[in-house]
């Protein structure tokens, strides 16, 4: 009974604080979607589904987030992989390249890549002293610079779970394959691949619920056609100071990445479960 | 018998070179593949160093002149130490908050059963998770009633309310290492909570809470989506700053600023490196 007293003391202060800088304005957003004047509407979400702006950029927000996910479980996969490999004393050494970038401000890099990708950037200038002629790549401002720049930022999100599911995985499995001469291919399709995919399935999920909210990289690397859902939110609060709108767009982008989180946690669930079953 | 091994070393030595051949090939292309993956993080993050240092209106790599103009120019405008300034101070106030309230509900959580233990946990933990556009868009609404959007306690409140549970994550890990039997022997001893609190947790946790106060200033020194709401222009902050000024711009000063920003992120991740150990340490 007396701890029952403590927790709640301790946990306190912080409650009440989220309660109101959080849950409230939370509540707000949802409030502000349904109530129009005076009384509650749907309007605002029945503005939104005939809207080919919106649809569009739903569409886009799930391409985009799902896209730049694979493809930073491609790039981030082998350099899991790499820092598994090593000593505990190197691992820590190369766990530093990743954990700069982890650290660094989006807008640095965002920065960085207008230097790079422009029409004058470093890697056209690359590229035409690479093959003696003018070229000029639109790398920047089109969906090309949006997943250059989020694969970039996803990449250590996709790297530090992977590598906690391969560290996992019992090292005598690869002495024994070894040892009946499996080669280094059928190692890796048959033992880490599968033994990691828990790992992997958590990490994609999580980066492609993280990067639907998205909003400084295709703000700065992205055109016109490649606004995602966050944009939009900004453009009708502060553009056209729709807060009926924004509010609708908010709660759908809400919804959106609730269910795609219980999913996972689903998914979590029944993989843990599994893996007393076993 | 020395014969048969003569005969025997051969025939087995053969297959191990094919297979080491092979291998060693494999382990090449995978290093090759992770280091040119390390080089497509990395490249963004430090190539604004060496740009930082070439002249004005010429962004080049190598650059052909190198010299602290940049540093000059930004460190004589005040549209840029001000912002500068204001977003040390917001994450100095924000560090400060987040620490007083974060601590104990760390310690609290993980230790004790408690009604509604876990709608208090979703509710902690759910910056994490809501994505933080929809948390600006809510703090923008409820503050613009108050009255609130554009000051620095609007802005601090909030973000208190976004690093926190980032902060927990680290102090809860923490907590979970501390041995429960010290606090148990401590109050049979008859000491109060108080006590307990001030005299064995806290002073167990240090590397925790420094290691969680580090990751909340650079949190909150690096957020712009809730600052570019709730910011007005007296009240900007160096990421909103940097987010107009590369879409609008893209002045070349944003390379000293991006540098100094790469150097701060070097910093506190050999400190957050160097504290891990010391964490475990504590721990045993």
């Amino acid at each position: 009974m007396k701890s029952r007293i403590d927790g709640l003391l301790y946990v306190g202060p912080a409650t009440v604080f989220l309660f109101f800088v959080l849950f409230v304005p939370l509540a707000y957003v949802v409030y502000t979607s349904f109530w129009i004047g005076s009384g509650p509407s749907l309007s605002a979400y029945q503005r939104l589904l005939g809207s080919d702006l919106f649809l569009r950029t739903l569409w886009s927000t799930f391409q985009i987030s799902i896209t730049a996910s694979v493809a930073s479980l491609l790039l981030g996969y082998p350099i899991a992989m790499h820092l598994a490999k090593q000593t505990p004393r190197k691992r820590a050494i190369y766990m530093v390249l990743v954990l700069v970038p982890f650290w660094t401000s989006i807008l640095v890099k965002s920065y960085a890549f207008t230097i790079l990708l422009g029409r004058n950037g470093l890697v056209n200038q690359l590229l035409s002293a690479a093959f003696h002629t003018r070229v000029q790549l639109p790398l920047l401002f089109n969906r090309f610079g949006v997943m250059v720049g989020m694969t970039n930022y996803l990449i250590p999100f996709i790297v530090f779970p992977v590598l906690a599911s391969l560290l996992s995985i019992d090292q005598s499995l690869y002495r024994a394959s070894e040892i009946m001469g499996a080669k280094p291919p059928r190692i890796f399709f048959r033992i880490t691949l599968p033994l990691s995919l828990p790992g992997v399935a958590a990490a994609t999920l999580s980066t492609t619920v993280m990067s639907m909210g998205f909003f400084v990289i295709p703000a700065l690397l992205g055109g016109r056609k490649d606004a995602m859902m966050s944009n939009l939110v900004d453009f009708y609060t502060r553009e056209t100071m729709d807060w009926n709108m924004a509010s609708a767009i908010g709660v759908i982008l809400l919804g959106v990445v609730t269910l795609a989180a219980m999913g996972a946690d689903q998914f979590q669930r029944r993989e843990a479960k599994k893996g007393v079953m076993a | 018998m020395t014969t048969s091994i003569d005969v025997a070393m051969p025939a087995a030595a053969t297959p191990g070179v094919v297979i080491d051949k092979q291998e060693r090939r494999y382990v090449r292309l995978r290093n090759f593949i992770a280091f040119a993956v390390y080089a497509f993080i990395l490249v963004p993050t430090l190539i604004v160093i060496p740009i930082s240092f070439g002249g004005n209106g010429e962004l080049t790599f190598p650059p052909r002149v190198w010299s602290l103009e940049l540093y000059e120019q930004l460190f004589s405008s005040s549209s840029w130490v001000g912002p500068i300034l204001q977003s040390i101070k917001v994450a100095g106030c924000t560090m400060v908050v987040s620490i007083l309230i974060g601590v104990p509900a760390s310690y609290g959580l993980v230790r004790f059963d408690f009604p509604g233990k876990r709608l208090v946990m979703l509710l902690l933990m759910s910056p994490i998770l809501v994505p933080v556009i929809v948390i600006s868009l809510g703090l923008y609404l409820y503050l613009s009633r108050l009255h609130l959007v554009g000051t620095t306690a609007g802005l601090v409140a909030s973000h208190v309310a976004y690093v926190t549970p980032f902060m927990m994550m680290t102090v809860m890990a923490g907590v979970k290492k501390l041995d429960p039997a010290l606090e148990f022997a401590t109050t049979i001893m008859g000491a109060n909570r108080r006590t307990v609190f001030f005299k064995v947790i806290l002073p167990q946790l240090r590397p925790s809470i420094f290691a969680g106060a580090l990751f909340a200033f650079l949190v909150s020194f690096d957020e712009v989506v809730i600052a570019w709401f709730l910011t007005s222009p007296t009240t900007t902050t160096l990421p909103v700053k940097m987010y107009s000024s590369i879409q609008w711009d893209i002045s070349p000063v944003i390379a000293a600023v991006s540098a100094l920003l790469t150097v701060l992120s070097l910093v506190f991740c050999c400190i957050s490196v160097f504290l891990q150990p010391a964490a475990a340490e504590s721990s045993n």
